[in-house]
């Protein structure tokens, strides 16, 4: 059987290996790191956010590169989900964006900081994380059983507002957004003409929570919306009964 | 209890029950928010919570280490501390830095990397502390009048976990390279030099409580040390799968990360066996439930639940969800809560002269603790399951998703009510000890071993 000095040489003998093969990794990592998360794109403005990010302990509700807490999204991907004019909109007052429901602290940010924030967001989600953050499975196995349907495009030609974040973050119309909006309730704008009529709709667009109370739909007029583009935007989905 | 200063250690184990207290409470804080009910969203957000949550743990983990340090090493090392005068200026600033850093974790004054959210100045101030108190413990074990591997086992884990602070506190501006050295603190930490320090502690009580030959338990911990740093050094990869480092970190990580349950398997056999093979049955029997569960509790939740998604095919999936929660909460619980609280049943009658191991309180106090902490588990492990095939596996939306997990979050509120009136009466056990007495001192408690060395397996 094995005796204690023998024991003792297999405790520090294993640990300086194992260590020494770790320190040797490392040195290694270090050679391919700056290709891998591309470094040469870290701007000031990178760096900038990043410092936001841990200044404000965004890791305590949110994660990166898939390591914080599970409290609020994952955001290695979230430029390419949702799109910078989304994330501008959202970063200003987060609680408008989701009435009633799971809140995020309103830092107050400046149009400044909240560029420095997208810039750093925007470098994560090119960094080569080797396949994480994966498309899930199984969803298009659940599109394929919904049946959905693309419309025939309208007469008039599409809003350039209708084809930003504000709407599309949530809504799918013209083929176009909607992946994340459908899931909480958002519906498809295309046929809304079939189910409300021409001034319900711009009432519900200008104040969405006078109707109903605690709805998702944000406040966007006329902070992001003007009066003027919710006409446009009805003109266009009202096409088809004209 | 031999000595005067071991006593020193009851300061410790009583700062460290306070700060538990409060960790449980923002436990429930922060799992109401997942329930929906965030009312103290504006004075306590949920990131406030959640770095109040974990620091605790760690610093009251820490102060349960040091506590032990204290209460152990003039017992191994057949002295008194070597700086008496140091030992309460020590635990007092340490404490004064965990109430500065915890007051600004309210006020948005945070560092905001995960585990290591304490401010710059404020590291500072710890790794003096610490120096304090290595310095301290070291010079006891140098002018000591034995050197036993149990002493050098714990104090090198205390050292190492002192030295991986500092690569914490390297800054980058590149995210990843950021995130690679936060896990050589936190990663090398608890699957690491902790189970250094546990191994170290579990091997102390085990002599105590069963009166086994020392030179075989010591033998097996040199054996059961080296396992964890054979798989655990390199299975630090686990943490470098998805963070923007080389993809071989997938199969060292992966191979190395499985190999981590082995040591945990090995603890929990070793402290069964020895608990079972134990000749001299001290009465103390608590301290040794909390020894030998520390050792399996360890197991299930470090080893086995760890293993359970450490493979990179399986943590691709449940990378940054509920998932994690579910293995931590147990691991923790295990591997280092009840190897503090076995060391507290064990000290506390010696340090206080008094005999209060065959109260109820103190049998409720393991079992409800333990269920409930069974239980979170079961919470946590199907609000995870849920999440990573919804929102990972199917796509559907974050927020949506988090709605359909409330009622996994009412599960986990109930079986936190059991374990926090475990973590209660395992308080008023400790409080109705009174406090340390000189009469304690020179004194036996269980008067049937008084010196382990001499006692060999037959």
């Amino acid at each position: 059987m094995l005796s204690k000095r023998q024991a003792r040489a297999f405790f520090l003998g294993g640990t300086f290996v194992f260590s020494a093969a770790f320190v040797g990794l490392t040195i290694d990592t270090h050679r391919h790191v700056p290709k891998q998360t591309n470094a040469h794109l870290i701007t000031p403005e990178v760096v900038a956010g990043k410092k936001i990010w841990e200044d404000n302990n965004c890791m305590g509700c949110h994660t990166l590169f898939g390591e914080g807490a599970y409290y609020a999204p994952e955001l290695t991907k979230t430029v390419e989900r949702r799109g910078k004019a989304w994330l501008r909109i959202f970063l200003k007052d987060p609680e408008k964006m989701y009435p009633g429901r799971r809140k995020m602290v309103n830092y107050h940010f400046t149009d400044e900081e909240i560029e420095h924030v997208i810039a750093f967001f925007e470098w994560a989600g090119q960094v080569d994380l080797n396949g994480f953050p994966a498309d899930p499975p199984l969803r298009d196995a659940l599109a394929a059983t919904s049946g959905v349907e693309y419309p025939e495009p309208l007469p008039l030609p599409v809003p350039a507002i209708l084809e930003t974040a504000a709407c599309t973050g949530c809504h799918r119309v013209a083929g176009q957004g909607g992946d994340a909006g459908a899931l909480i309730g958002a519906p498809p704008l295309d046929g809304v003409h079939l189910r409300k009529t021409r001034d319900e709709l711009i009432q519900w667009i200008s104040d969405p929570q006078a109707i109903k109370p605690g709805t998702a739909m944000p406040d966007l007029v006329p902070s992001v919306i003007s009066d003027a583009q919710v006409i446009e935007i009805v003109d266009y989905l009202y096409s088809p009964a004209n | 209890m031999k000595f005067k200063s071991q006593q020193f250690g009851y300061w410790f184990f009583a700062s460290a029950m306070l700060l538990l207290v409060l960790q449980v409470l923002y436990g429930f804080i922060m799992g109401f928010a997942h329930m929906g009910y965030d009312n103290l969203h504006e004075w306590i957000p949920f990131n406030t919570a959640r770095a109040v949550h974990t620091n605790l743990l760690v610093v009251w983990l820490l102060l349960g280490f040091m506590g032990s340090a204290y209460y152990i090493i003039p017992e191994e090392a057949d002295r008194e501390i070597y700086w008496p005068k140091l030992v309460m200026p020590q635990l007092i600033s340490f404490l004064l830095v965990g109430v500065v850093a915890v007051g600004g974790y309210h006020v948005n004054w945070w560092e905001g990397r995960k585990f290591l959210e304490i401010p710059r100045p404020l590291d500072w101030l710890v790794v003096a502390n610490v120096l304090l108190f290595l310095a301290n413990v070291g010079m006891t074990i140098w002018n000591g009048k034995r050197f036993t591997t149990t002493s050098i086992v714990l104090y090198l884990g205390l050292l190492f976990a002192a030295l991986l602070y500092l690569p914490g506190m390297i800054a980058f501006d590149n995210q990843t390279l950021d995130s690679f050295y936060r896990w050589w603190v936190v990663h090398l930490w608890v699957e690491g030099v902790w189970e250094l320090i546990m191994g170290g502690m579990l091997c102390f009580l085990l002599i105590k409580l069963t009166g086994i030959d020392r030179e075989v338990l010591e033998k097996w911990l040199y054996i059961i040390v080296g396992l964890t740093f054979l798989s655990g050094i390199l299975g630090t990869g686990h943490h470098y799968y998805y963070i923007g480092t080389p993809s071989y970190w997938l199969w060292i990580g992966g191979v190395f990360s499985a190999l981590e349950p082995v040591a945990f398997l090995g603890m929990a056999i070793y402290a069964i066996a020895v608990a079972r093979k134990g000749e001299r049955k001290h009465p103390n029997r608590i301290a040794l439930q909390w020894t030998v569960g520390s050792a399996i509790v360890a197991f299930v939740g470090a080893g086995f639940l760890g293993l359970a998604h450490t493979l990179p095919q399986v943590n691709l999936w449940t990378h940054g969800t509920l998932v994690t929660a579910m293995h931590g909460h147990m691991a923790f619980w295990g591997a280092y809560a009840m190897i503090n609280f076995a060391i507290i049943a064990y000290a506390l009658p010696q340090m206080t002269g008094r005999k209060l191991w065959d109260q109820p309180s103190a049998m409720l106090a393991f079992w409800c603790s333990n269920i409930g902490m069974i239980c979170m588990t079961g919470a946590f492990a199907v609000a995870g399951i849920t999440q990573v095939n919804l929102e990972r596996r199917m796509g559907l939306d974050f927020l949506r998703v988090q709605e359909e997990l409330h009622v996994h979050f009412f599960g986990l509120i109930l079986a936190a009510c059991l374990f926090a009136l475990g973590i209660g009466f395992f308080i008023l056990n400790f409080i109705r000890h009174g406090t340390p007495n000189t009469e304690a001192i020179g004194m036996d408690v269980d008067g049937s071993i008084s010196d382990e060395g001499e006692f060999a397996t037959s």
